[in-house]
């Protein structure tokens, strides 16, 4: 593990914990739905790093359309297993904020059903890339992941575009919107902390999937001595 | 569910995908490295 990486993970680490701090005992409870609100500080952060996740799949997966790069698509391969973790927290923690707050675990509504399609399509794209065979799959993914990114953009505007069950926008949603400072300073310092880990998972997928490049490479270059000889 | 139980709840479940997704990257990880030192080996 290069010196550098390590470093990020300790720093990584720290902030971890400050922000927990800052989230569940700095920033003031919520009036009207109490201590449950919490669950916005790692709720939220968790939403932003699956957007950014499948953003750098989408540039990734056009650059590797564009000049064939392999790296390009371990990013790609990386990028869209990060967003669906994250992905996963957000679609698991949104219904257990809703139970006590909405007395549902979970509705059709514009937010929640097209977060749902969004984790339905990048699972899709891991399952397409895990057991199709051939030397498309790598361009199927791509095309995949350039089609299903139009989703992400309809995710966020969801909330703007339809009235929903799901709260407006906290943040430049308008007039009425906005947040206490001690609360945006926590939530600020959860955004950082959850960006952080989001960065050490790709990276350490992104080697991963390098490493495994190299392995198929090996494999194949066995393959053919064996036929040579 | 009351809401302390659910922010503890939803809280664990973020700890748990995170480190379930890390565990299974260090699975991975170990697998590929001996696979990688197999195929040196066999040249």
């Amino acid at each position: 593990m290069k010196p550098l990486y390590l470093a990020f993970i300790v720093l990584t680490l720290a902030l971890l914990g400050f922000s927990t701090y800052q989230a569940l005992v700095v920033a003031p409870t919520e009036q009207t739905m109490g201590d449950v609100q919490r669950i916005f500080y790692y709720h939220v952060p968790s939403a932003w790093v699956a957007g950014v996740c499948f953003f750098v799949n989408f540039l990734a997966s056009a650059y590797y359309l564009w000049k064939k790069s392999l790296d390009a698509d371990a990013l790609a391969a990386a990028s869209a297993e990060v967003g669906v973790v994250f992905c996963t927290i957000v679609l698991i923690t949104g219904p257990i904020w809703a139970r006590p707050v909405w007395g549902i675990w979970w509705t059709w509504d514009a937010r929640l059903t097209t977060t749902l399609v969004l984790w339905l399509i990048y699972v899709s794209y891991l399952v397409l890339r895990r057991f199709a065979a051939g030397s498309q799959t790598q361009t199927l993914a791509a095309a995949l992941a350039i089609f299903g990114f139009v989703d992400v953009p309809i995710v966020y505007m969801s909330i703007r575009w339809f009235r929903t069950q799901h709260p407006s926008p906290v943040m430049g949603g308008g007039e009425n919107s906005g947040l206490d400072p001690v609360m945006l300073h926590a939530f600020l310092w959860n955004l950082l902390a959850f960006t952080c880990i989001g960065i050490c998972l790709i990276v350490a997928r992104y080697r991963l999937q390098r490493m495994e490049n190299r392995v198929e490479a090996a494999h194949a270059n066995l393959a053919l001595e064996g036929g040579a000889r | 569910m009351s809401g302390i139980v659910a922010l503890k709840a939803a809280y664990t479940v973020t700890i748990v995908v995170q480190l379930g997704y890390i565990w299974y990257l260090v699975g991975r990880y170990r697998r590929v490295r001996s696979e990688l030192k197999d195929l040196e080996r066999s040249k």
